[in-house]
């Protein structure tokens, strides 16, 4: 009775469960790293350091200059970051795409092996 | 099949799962964690250094199969969902799991089985019960199982939670348990109390349901500048609620937290919240900051985050003229530049007006509030805003206020109880639902000057030192409220209530005669301490009518003496002194006004108010009274009430005292003309009847006999001989000598009084000159007779 409990709910609930987790890990892996934050503030000067333009056309060019480093800073550290999310995101999928296709396949594996080491 | 009226199925496959986890628990999980390890490992090892494939193959089968096993008790067999919507199918596996397949399940043999489980150690710790101790209350019939079932499904439902928990078999267990009620009768401990005790653990299993709430991640703060200023001078709400991991979405769901948004959403740049102290102002910004940390907020106000500035370390920072304006404006600078920064001014009194510790901003703060580059949020009591509206009325129009309200008492309760939680953990104490129940209770009828929930969870606070064994009790909240306000609120018992029971004998120690009024008063008081009367009036009321020198004012002061245990717990105020309408004022004012009736209750809410010659007062203290009789309460002139509650209330006067006289001397007796006397006050308008009416008794005093006055001039010879014991000198008088000084000073007008001055000069300066000349020292026993006096 209870085996019959165990492979309804392997190929059920369980299955259903595995991929329900995959999907929560990508969405937790878009949170962490901020995703939706930093493309909206992509171009924005970094920890919003800017420099107001004082009077004359010098002062406006350095301001022009130390505004585009700020941004310039902000866009690298949130381009990196957002790579790095790309990547962490790719390769949970990929990884939870193959336990979801290699679930079901597991107790006829572990059946297998233990007859194949028996016999 | 061990089917229990198509309720519970122990034969079933989720009963039998559920006691395969119990049977597992977290041992055998990590047994089976730590095999399909080594399974692995082994396999691994023989694929790498061997050529055994079989063994191999074998070994890894095995780690497949543990793999899969763990898989199964993590996700299925621990948390067992429900799979229908009967009641077997949402039976909760720590029940199900404890109860083996052939028993035959009775009220109490469930109640045995779910004795260990935390949700048991639970209700009974915070109602002080023992599960063995009530077990035999329980019923061994399985025919009372049924309905058991069906009030602890129907507890699930009306907690929403599809789970029937252990909790809710339990608690309804209780409920049907005809047995625990002479337990339950003797801790008054009713059925609604059993279901809220059910309630609170449940909201506790949501908490726990509840999945943390995320907070933005690691890019969140980038889109900020940096704000050195403001975190020196401040801190940062949102800050502290992600690092402390204290929670409040309790409070951010409550219509105050909503009003400010919707404010914002509007377009208002400064929002006052606006409450009494202990409403949660403050609670509800921490709120504010968790749902801006979720983002689950008007668009307006998404990415902000909040700063709580502290004006008391802004104004004590500045030590130079000039410093402090300085100090603001770098601050609101820094939290333009920053962006998406809310301030919050706690106490934002001290920054609107000049005087000790507070200095007047507006006009710095006026041109940042118009430019609407940041917002504010500040926190001030109704009158504090009043007074801004008045001085500062540009200032004022800005600002967006936000009124709160007292909350009902099931969200009170629920505060405490969330509150209650916290402390247990840092005290290590067990606080139990009576001790919240009870806090709610005190604090709402000895703190009016502040509001649930605070005063309540002060209280809470205030009970934790006086626990006992590590439980915090209902007595505990009682003793914490006795210590801090002076009050009496447990129950009368052992030798207080011998001394309730005699309290006419102890009184008549102190007063001559008076029987009838002596007797009327202690009723009252007994009545009072017993719980039997009015908790919203105050403990009596008495109105003492009678000639000058009876003993009205030493039956007050007996009272004081023995029912307050202090004959100086009195407030005494002369009403001839209050003649004029605008004495009114003097009466309420909650300045320092030494005549103030309102600071003197609120210093000393335990006591006896003496209003002396009350038929002198003006009509409008007069109505004052009345309001005071009525509801226990008076407000001051700055619209705080002021419980009169706990306070016996006494008025004298001397109106119709002639009367009294004429009629006690024409042989008749008081209660023979009680009646006529009062009806006679109110139609020559002396009274006007719906103050009489007021009153609990109102109390004749008869003049004094002769030999009654004799025994007043004997206990005045007790309280000399109480002077004179420090120089170890007694005195005595005898009958002879004691009728002269009666006889020499009675008037009938003047009542005892004379004996006073005829005691001081007959028998003090008699001993005075013996002192002094040296015929009277330590030791002696001066004996005084006619002869004797200085008369």
């Amino acid at each position: 009775m209870l085996a019959v409990a165990f492979i309804r709910w392997w190929y059920g609930a369980g299955w259903r469960n595995l991929a329900h987790n995959v999907q929560r890990r990508s969405q937790r892996t878009l949170d962490s790293f901020s995703v939706p934050t930093l493309l909206r503030t992509l171009f924005a000067p970094w920890k919003r350091i800017i420099t107001a333009p004082g009077a004359g056309i010098d002062a406006h060019l350095k301001a022009i200059g130390d505004n585009a480093i700020s941004r310039l800073v902000g866009f690298t550290v949130r381009l990196t970051v957002l790579v790095s999310a790309g990547l962490s995101l790719v390769v949970m999928m990929l990884a939870g795409v193959i336990q979801i296709a290699l679930w079901p396949l597991l107790p006829i594996a572990a059946v297998g092996l233990i007859i194949g080491g028996l016999l | 099949m061990n089917l229990i009226n198509n309720l519970l199925d122990l034969r079933s496959i989720r009963a039998t799962k559920a006691r395969l986890a119990r049977k597992l628990g977290e041992p055998g999980y990590y047994t089976i964690v730590a095999g399909e390890m080594a399974f692995w490992l082994l396999a691994a090892t023989i694929v790498v250094i061997g050529d055994n494939k079989s063994v191999a193959f074998l070994a890894a089968g095995l780690g497949l199969v543990c793999f899969m096993l763990a898989q199964w008790y993590q996700h299925d067999l621990k948390p067992l969902p429900p799979e229908d919507g009967s009641f077997n199918g949402r039976l909760s596996g720590d029940v199900l799991g404890r109860l083996p397949a052939d028993l035959t399940v009775t009220p109490q043999r469930l109640w045995q089985a779910l004795s260990t489980h935390w949700h048991m150690y639970f209700l009974m710790n915070h109602s002080l019960l023992f599960a063995d101790s009530l077990r035999l209350g329980i019923s061994d019939n399985p025919a009372d199982l049924e309905p058991v079932l069906k009030t602890a499904a129907q507890l699930a439902e009306e907690s929403g939670r599809q789970i029937i928990e252990p909790g809710h078999i339990i608690v309804a267990i209780q409920l049907h348990a005809r047995g625990l009620q002479p337990v339950y009768n003797h801790l008054k401990f009713g059925s609604n109390d059993v279901k809220a005790l059910g309630d609170w653990l449940n909201r506790i299993l949501d908490m726990q349901d509840r999945e943390l709430p995320f907070f933005g991640g690691i890019g969140r703060d980038w889109s900020n500048g940096f704000t050195p200023t403001l975190n020196r001078f401040g801190s940062n709400l949102s800050f502290a609620i992600e690092h402390s991991g204290a929670h409040f979405s309790t409070m951010a769901e409550s219509p105050g937290v909503t009003a400010v948004q919707n404010s914002f959403a509007q377009g208002a740049k400064a929002v006052a919240l606006i409450g009494p102290n202990g409403i949660g102002k403050t609670s509800h910004v921490y709120g504010l900051a968790q749902l801006l940390l979720e983002g689950n907020v008007v668009p307006t106000l998404q990415y902000s985050q909040i700063f709580g500035l502290n004006p008391s370390v802004i104004i004590s920072s500045a030590r130079r003229p000039g410093e402090l304006e300085e100090i603001v404006l770098t601050l609101m600078g820094e939290a333009v530049q920053a962006g998406h920064v809310m301030l919050f001014l706690d106490d934002a009194p001290l920054f609107f007006s000049n005087g000790p510790g507070s200095v007047d901003l507006t006009q710095i703060l006026l041109p940042v509030l118009q430019s609407g580059r940041v917002r504010l949020i500040m926190a001030m009591d109704a009158s504090d805003y009043q007074r801004l509206r008045v001085h500062n009325s540009a200032f004022a129009n800005l600002i967006s206020p936000v009124m709160l309200s007292e909350r009902p008492q099931a969200e009170i309760m629920d505060i405490l109880e969330d509150g209650a939680l916290g402390l247990e953990h840092q005290h290590n104490v067990i606080i139990t639902y009576d001790a919240l129940r009870e806090c709610y209770r005190l604090s709402g009828r000895y703190d009016t000057e502040n509001a649930y929930p605070g005063k309540a969870l002060n209280l809470l606070e205030q009970a934790l030192s006086h626990g006992n064994g590590g439980a915090i009790t209902a007595e505990s909240v009682q003793k914490a409220i006795e210590q801090s306000r002076g009050v009496k609120v447990a129950a009368a018992a052992g030798v207080e209530a011998d001394e309730l029971l005699h309290l006419e004998d102890t009184i008549h120690q102190r007063m001559i005669n008076q029987t009838r009024a002596v007797k009327v008063v202690a009723s009252a008081l007994r009545r009072a301490r017993a719980g039997v009367a009015n908790p919203k009036r105050p403990i009596g009321s008495f109105l003492f009518l009678g000639p000058t020198g009876v003993g009205k004012t030493e039956l007050a002061k007996a009272i004081a003496a023995t029912y307050f245990k202090d004959e100086t717990n009195m407030v005494r105020l002369d009403m001839s002194e209050y003649q004029h309408p605008d004495d009114v004022k003097r009466l309420l004012s909650n300045g320092a006004d030494d005549n103030s009736l309102i600071l003197a209750i609120r210093r000393q809410p335990f006591t006896v108010v003496l209003l002396d010659e009350i038929e002198k007062a003006n009509p409008n203290i007069l109505n004052l009274l009345l309001q005071m009789l009525d509801e226990g309460e008076l407000t001051d002139s700055g619209g705080r009430r002021a419980s009169f509650k706990d306070c016996i209330i006494i008025c004298t006067s001397n109106a119709g005292a002639d009367i009294i006289r004429q009629r006690i001397e024409q042989g008749e007796e008081l209660e023979s003309f009680e009646r006529e006397f009062t009806d006679e006050l109110i139609s020559n308008g002396q009274f006007r009847p719906e103050l009489l009416n007021r009153f609990d008794e109102i109390v004749l005093f008869r003049p004094l006999k002769p030999e009654e006055l004799a025994q007043v001039v004997g206990l005045m010879v007790t309280g000399i001989n109480k002077t004179l014991a420090v120089q170890n000198i007694s005195v005595e008088l005898t009958d002879a000598a004691i009728m002269k000084i009666v006889e020499v000073g009675n008037d009938p007008r003047l009542g005892a009084r004379p004996m006073r001055r005829q005691l001081q000069r007959a028998v003090e300066d008699s001993i005075a000159n013996r002192i002094l000349m040296g015929q009277a020292s330590a030791g002696d026993h001066i004996r005084l007779d006619v002869g004797d006096l200085a008369l």
